[in-house]
C-alpha cells in the first residue's frame, strides 16, 4: 500500500500561446472504494495562478489552507499579489520544511506571469513531494495516472496552441489517461487561464 | 467494526449508527449511542478505535459547545466540519494520533441547506450527498448510488436508509442488531425509531 | 554465519528472469496490419545492444512481436517457428493466423508453472483477408483486438492509442461516425508518433524502430511500395505482401 496511491487522483498543466491550462480528475477513493466524485484538487491562489494538489487527500485540504494563509500574509506584507515564479518557490520551501516527514502531495501549478513590458507570459511548474521544482516549458503531470498522462501529452501536445485548442488538448490528454487508471477518473475539470479571463469547465467522462 | 450511514434529503440530514460496543469477539453493550449532538443543528456519528472514539468525540463536543457559549451562536456546519477535520489532520502527525472516522451532518440555518461531511481518521474530508463508514460502506454505497434522491422527503429518506440496513442484515457476516437514527433539519435534532 | 555445517539453516536463491525493456505495438487495418517494436535491449540502466529485433516474420502473412525477457522471447519465437515448419511439412501450407494464435496459447500455457516471461502480440492477415491483432499474456490468455501496446511503455502508449485508434472520448460530428479502420498512412503516422513519444519519456525505449506491414493479397499497399527506405520481403508479388520500415529513434 503506497500512501501516494491511497486516495488516487491526477493533475496536468499545459502551456499554450499566451495561455495556460490546468486540469484534474474529481475522484476521491479509499484504495479501490470510491468515496466521492466531486473532490476538487485544483485551487485558485491568485486571479491568475492555479494550484493542483494530487496525493494524500488530507494533505490536499491542509496544504490548500496553508497556502491560503501564506498568500494572505504575503499580500498584507507586500501590498501586491504574488507572481507565479515566486509562488513556485513558496510551494517548494513549504514542502521542504517537512523534508523528513513530508506532505504526501506532488503540486502542479499554472499561471500567467507579468513581464516588465506589461504583457503576460505562460508559466507552469511542478514539484515532487519534498519540493524539488520542475520548470517545464511544455507540460507537467502528477498523480496516479502520471505515466499515462506523460504518454498521451507527449503525443498530443504541440507548441503555441490557441486557448480553445489548448483546452481540447488538455482535456483529451486527461480523459484518456485517467480512463486507463483505476485510481483516477470519476469526472474531471479543466481551468483555461488567459490574460483577460479564466474559464472553468467540468467534464463528465467515463464514470467507472 | 462499527457501521454508520448518513444521507441528505430535502432540508434534512439522516445519520444512523449501530449501537454495539464490542471488545474482540464479545459484545459488551448493545445500546451505545455513537451519534453526538454537537449543537442545535449539528450531528456527528463517530467510529473507529475504541477509547479514541469517545475521547475525541467528547473533545469535539466540548469545544463546539465552548464556541457556542462564547459567541452566543453555534458554528455553522461547513466551519464546524472544517475545524473538526483540522483537529484530526493535526492529530495524524502527532505522537499518538486518534483513529476516529466521522460523519458530520448539519442544517445550516442561515442558508437553509443541509450539509453532510465524510471524514476519516487521516483528516480526509469531502462534502457528499450520502456516506458510510465501516463494512456497511461496501454494501450501502451502491444502493445509495441507485436510490438516493436529494429532493426526497424524510419518509423517503428513511425508506432508503432502511434498504441499506436490510442489505447489511442480509449480506454481512456479523450483523449489528440495533441502530440509532437521528435527523437534523430546520427544527433541530430529533431521534427516530427504525 | 554459514560454515558448511547443518547447525544453521541456509537459503539460496536464483532468479531465472530479468526484464530487458523495450516496447511493442500492433494495429490492425481493414486489409492490412502494422506490427512494430523498438530495437533497444537493456538490463537495468545498461544498454546491452541498440539493435536486437523484437518483431519476427513467422509466415507470409503472420508477424510476431515479443517483449519482456529477451532470452525467453528468442527461445519462444524459435519454438513457434519450428512448430510452423512442422505444420508446413505435414500439411503443405502455412498455418492460418487464428490457428497460430491458438498454438501460441497452448505453447505458453504448457509452461504455466515456469512461464516464458514475455508478452506476445501477433499480427497479420486472417484467412478472410482482414487485418488482425492478437495479444497474449505470459501464460496464454489471448484476445483479438484492433490495436495493442505492450512492454515498458505500455502505460504511455495504450491510452494514446485508445484516443487515436478507437477515438475514445471523442464525439463524431453530427450525422457522422468514427471510422472503424484507419488508412495505412494514418496508422503509420500514429505508430511513429507513439514510439517517438515513448522514446522521449521512457529510458528503456529508443535506438531504432522496426515496423512490419502486412498487406492482404490483391489489396493496395497505399503508396508504401514507393515510400523511401522501405524493404519489401514478400515471398511472391501476387500473394500477401510484407514490408519492413526501419527508422532511427533517439539514442539517449
Amino acid at each position: 500500500m503506497s500512501i501516494m496511491e491511497y486516495n488516487g487522483g491526477s493533475v496536468i498543466a499545459m502551456v499554450g500561446k499566451e495561455c495556460v491550462a490546468i486540469a484534474s480528475d474529481l475522484r476521491l477513493g479509499n484504495q479501490a472504494l470510491g468515496i466521492s466524485s466531486n473532490f476538487q484538487k485544483i485551487f485558485p491562489m491568485t486571479d491568475r495562478i492555479y494550484l493542483g494538489l494530487p496525493g494524500l487527500a488530507t494533505d490536499v485540504t491542509t496544504l490548500r489552507d496553508t497556502f491560503r494563509y501564506r498568500l494572505n500574509m504575503y499580500k498584507i506584507k507586500e501590498e501586491r499579489e504574488i507572481e507565479p515564479e515566486t509562488f513556485a518557490h513558496l510551494v517548494s520551501s513549504t514542502l521542504y520544511e517537512r523534508r523528513f516527514g513530508p506532505w504526501f502531495i506532488e503540486p502542479v501549478m499554472a499561471g500567467l506571469e507579468k513581464t516588465p513590458s506589461g504583457a503576460y507570459k505562460p508559466f507552469i511548474a511542478a514539484t515532487d513531494l519534498i519540493g524539488c521544482i520542475n520548470f517545464a516549458k511544455d507540460f507537467v503531470v502528477a498523480g496516479t495516472a502520471s505515466s499515462k498522462l506523460f504518454g498521451v501529452a507527449e503525443g498530443l501536445w504541440e507548441p503555441d496552441l490557441e486557448p480553445e485548442d489548448l483546452f481540447e488538448t488538455c482535456a483529451q490528454t486527461l480523459l484518456n489517461a485517467v480512463d486507463r487508471d483505476a485510481y483516477s477518473g470519476w469526472g474531471a475539470e479543466v481551468y483555461l487561464i488567459t490574460k483577460d479571463k479564466v474559464i472553468k469547465r467540468t467534464l463528465k467522462g467515463r464514470m467507472d | 467494526m462499527d457501521i454508520s450511514f448518513a444521507l441528505t434529503g430535502k432540508g434534512y440530514v439522516i445519520v444512523a449508527a449501530d449501537t454495539t460496543a464490542a471488545r474482540s469477539i464479545v459484545k459488551m453493550k448493545v445500546d451505545e449511542d455513537k451519534i453526538k449532538v454537537l449543537s442545535p443543528h449539528l450531528l456527528m456519528a463517530y467510529s473507529g478505535e475504541p477509547g479514541d472514539t469517545v475521547q475525541f468525540a467528547e473533545y469535539i463536543e466540548r469545544n463546539i459547545r465552548l464556541y457556542h457559549i462564547r459567541n452566543t451562536y453555534a458554528l455553522r456546519p461547513p466551519s464546524a466540519a472544517s475545524w473538526i477535520r483540522r483537529s484530526l489532520a493535526d492529530s495524524l502527525r502527532s505522537r499518538r494520533p486518534y483513529a476516529v472516522n466521522l460523519l458530520v451532518g448539519g442544517y445550516d440555518t442561515s442558508t437553509h441547506t443541509p450539509h453532510l461531511y465524510w471524514i476519516d481518521y487521516l483528516g480526509t474530508m469531502s462534502e457528499v450527498p450520502f456516506a458510510a463508514h465501516g463494512y456497511g460502506a461496501y454494501f450501502a454505497l451502491s444502493l445509495l448510488d441507485r436510490y438516493h434522491d436529494p429532493e426526497a422527503s424524510v419518509e423517503e429518506g428513511l425508506a432508503t436508509l432502511r434498504r441499506c440496513l436490510d442489505e447489511v442484515a442480509k449480506r454481512l457476516v456479523v450483523t449489528p442488531e440495533k441502530y440509532k437514527v437521528k435527523i437534523v433539519d430546520k427544527d433541530g435534532v430529533r431521534e427516530v425509531e427504525i | 554465519m554459514p560454515d558448511g555445517s547443518f547447525a544453521h539453516s541456509q537459503q539460496r536463491s536464483f532468479n531465472p528472469y530479468t526484464d530487458n525493456g523495450g516496447t511493442i505495438l500492433a494495429i490492425a487495418g481493414a486489409d492490412f496490419t502494422v506490427i512494430a517494436g523498438d530495437t533497444r535491449q537493456s538490463e537495468g540502466y545498461s544498454i546491452q545492444t541498440r539493435y536486437a529485433p523484437k518483431v519476427f516474420r513467422l509466415t507470409d502473412r503472420a508477424v510476431l512481436a515479443v517483449n519482456g525477457f529477451a532470452a525467453d522471447g528468442n527461445m519462444f519465437v524459435k519454438k513457434v517457428k519450428q512448430r510452423l515448419e512442422w505444420y508446413r511439412h505435414a500439411h503443405a501450407k502455412d498455418m492460418p493466423l487464428r490457428a497460430i494464435a491458438r498454438l501460441i496459447q497452448t505453447m505458453l500455457y504448457a509452461q504455466r508453472f515456469f512461464p516464458y516471461y514475455v508478452y506476445n502480440i501477433l499480427g497479420g492477415i486472417e484467412e478472410d483477408g482482414t487485418g488482425a491483432v492478437y495479444s497474449f499474456d505470459p501464460v496464454g490468455s489471448y484476445e483479438r483486438e484492433a490495436c495493442r501496446a505492450a512492454g515498458a511503455a505500455q502505460s504511455l502508449v495504450q491510452p494514446f492509442l485508445d484516443n487515436q485508434i478507437y477515438f475514445k472520448n471523442q464525439t463524431a460530428a453530427p450525422g457522422q461516425s468514427h471510422p472503424t479502420h484507419l488508412p495505412l498512412p494514418d496508422v503509420l503516422a500514429i505508430v511513429i508518433d507513439s514510439f517517438t513519444s515513448a522514446t522521449e519519456r521512457h529510458i528503456e525505449v529508443g535506438d531504432g524502430l522496426e515496423i512490419y506491414v502486412v498487406v492482404a493479397k490483391g489489396r493496395s499497399p497505399q503508396g508504401l511500395d514507393t515510400m523511401r527506405g522501405v524493404q519489401e520481403m514478400s515471398a511472391r508479388p501476387d500473394g500477401d505482401r510484407m514490408f519492413v520500415i526501419r527508422r532511427d529513434l533517439k539514442k539517449d
